[in-house]
């Protein structure tokens, strides 16, 4: 009777244990903004994590674009709104679609791959060697990806939203025959800049702070054996995930509860 | 045998203590690692802390280093308790040393010069050609400056311990903690790295403190000699005294005997009795 209760508490403690190791070490992390002499650090960091993962972002957009075009269209069709496909993907991509899909495709290109490269580093004690140095590694290796990650998410989003637009342009108007006019002025006349397009890069800069803080936390606080690096990989795609679709439903409430 | 390091030899110690330990505990979990260690190190000096595998030699090194946070107790460095500082007040501690670590710990992103002038690009202002030039003399020192545009990945463990040496000493610290720095090395880098570690601290003064359990090697070199066993100071003295110390555990240890009061195999239940033991009652 006793024990399912102590083991209750003890894994409440723990993770109210591991809550407030992230939090203090987001609020240290955070404080290594780039100096003049990091800038070369961060930069670097911009390449690894945002250029890298451009690819598979871009790639994963204009499929996604193109199946909102195929779906969009069948669907309209019936009611004889083809001309609104415009409006359709545009909003489905800028609200909901681009933000979520390129946090989950991050978490799992940059997310996972910061965790290992950081917990490889504490595996191989080049972390406390650099303690030992003088040298903080919250500030010479968490920081500059920490706020690399911050940065490149909403830009990975933008970028996600338009080649999406544009691969819903290319199968609704060049395939399946939608009016070009139509398909852009409809998207025009009914995306609001700030309740659709700023709440877009709103909800993008929170799953970037978010998926990036428990890659790196991941990474810095796991066991430094092959299987606590193994583990911490698969928590960091598994929590970001969650955390993202999690997080997508509270401010999609907040941006977009009112209008209903 | 001493019973505190308050007894130590007045020759050796002198009123210039660079490292001072008093009464320190430290356990993991229900495992008590330091049940009240005391350990003066003085300045300029050799001092190795020796003992049986898994007896904390490396914790109590990441406990002067600040690394780790002691139960009870206290390390102090030049005065200064390395516990009580802030962060940044440690942080500034550490520039005053230098750590080889048993795997070398080498930065994997950067080449073995980048590595041995990560110290001194972050804390000196020195031009870009003095940088290079005390790499390469530092690189040349340990034997490896034409290893220098090599990245670590292709370093042999020894040549990589080589590499870590030079970039421990590369801002001339005043205190070099080694951890097992003769573990894996051939024959000519084990002479070289004992002549090094011996020369480093004459010429430039530094103050060293070497775990270890390579007897032969550390005792050549080691001007006074800590044995550290069950979670305290088992005996320490110069090597000379502690190769006639009689203590049976003392004995054993130094002349590396198999048989002494220090077990060699971990706890186990009656070998005959394991073997014959039917399926059932098998661990």
């Amino acid at each position: 009777m006793i024990r399912p209760i102590a083991s209750l508490g003890r894994g409440t403690l723990d993770a109210l244990s591991a809550l407030g190791r992230a939090a203090m070490f987001l609020a240290q992390s955070v404080l290594g903004i780039p100096s003049r002499e990091g800038w070369h650090l961060w930069l670097r960091q911009m390449h690894f994590i945002g250029v890298m993962s451009l690819a598979i972002v871009l790639v994963s957009g204009l499929f996604i674009g193109m199946v909102l075009g195929l779906q969009g269209y069948t669907i309209l069709v019936d009611f004889g709104a083809e001309d609104a496909l415009g409006q359709m993907v545009a909003l489905s991509l800028l609200r909901e679609l681009a933000p979520v899909v390129a946090a989950l495709l991050f978490a799992g290109r940059a997310g996972s791959a910061l965790t290992a490269e950081i917990g490889l580093m504490k595996a191989t004690e080049q972390l406390t060697s650099m303690e030992m140095i003088g040298v903080d590694p919250l500030r010479r290796i968490v920081a500059p990806r920490l706020w690399a990650g911050f940065i490149s998410m909403p830009l990975l989003t933008v970028g996600f939203s338009v080649v999406g637009i544009w691969g819903g342009y290319l199968v609704g108007v060049q395939w399946l025959g939608v009016f070009d006019g139509s398909y852009w002025s409809n998207m025009q006349s009914s995306v609001a800049f700030v309740d659709d397009i700023l709440n877009g890069m709103l909800k993008s800069v929170v799953f970037g702070l978010v998926v990036t803080w428990i890659a790196v936390f991941q990474g810095y606080d796991l066991i430094p054996t092959s299987e606590g690096i193994s583990r911490a990989t698969t928590r960091t795609v598994v929590y970001s995930s969650l955390a993202v679709l999690g997080l997508d439903f509270v401010l999609t409430a907040l941006m977009f509860g009112e209008l209903g | 045998m001493f019973d505190n390091y308050r007894d130590v030899d007045e020759r050796y110690v002198t009123d210039t203590t660079l490292v001072d330990v008093e009464g320190l505990h430290f356990s993991r979990g229900e495992n008590d690692i330091f049940r009240g260690v005391d350990l003066r190190i003085p300045k300029g000096k050799i001092t190795a802390v020796m003992g049986p595998s898994g007896t904390g030699k490396t914790t109590l090194l990441k406990l002067i280093g600040g690394q780790l946070v002691p139960d009870a107790g206290r390390v102090c460095i030049d005065g200064e308790d390395v516990h009580g500082l802030s962060r940044r007040a440690l942080f500034r501690m550490r520039r005053r040393m230098g750590m080889l670590f048993q795997s070398g710990a080498l930065f994997s992103d950067l080449s073995v010069f980048e590595n041995v002038a990560f110290p001194l690009r972050v804390h000196t202002d020195l031009p870009e050609a003095m940088v290079r030039d005390i790499v390469l003399m530092k690189l040349q020192a340990v034997g490896l400056r034409g290893a220098h545009d090599l990245p670590p990945a292709e370093l042999s463990g020894g040549m990589a311990r080589r590499v870590a040496l030079a970039r421990a000493v590369a801002l001339d610290p005043e205190l070099v903690l080694y951890d097992e720095p003769f573990v894996g090395q051939d024959p000519i880098s084990m002479g070289v790295l004992v002549q090094l570690i011996k020369t480093v601290n004459q010429a430039l003064g530094l103050t060293a403190v070497i775990v270890s359990h390579d007897i032969k090697e550390t005792l050549s070199i080691a001007d006074y000699v800590y044995i550290i066993a069950d979670g305290q100071v088992m005996a320490h003295g110069t090597p000379q005294t502690l190769d006639v110390n009689r203590d049976a555990r003392v004995k054993q240890f130094v002349h590396g005997e198999p048989d002494g009061p220090v077990p060699f195999h971990y706890p186990a239940p009656d070998f005959y009795r394991d073997i014959l033991a039917t399926k059932g009652e098998r661990p």
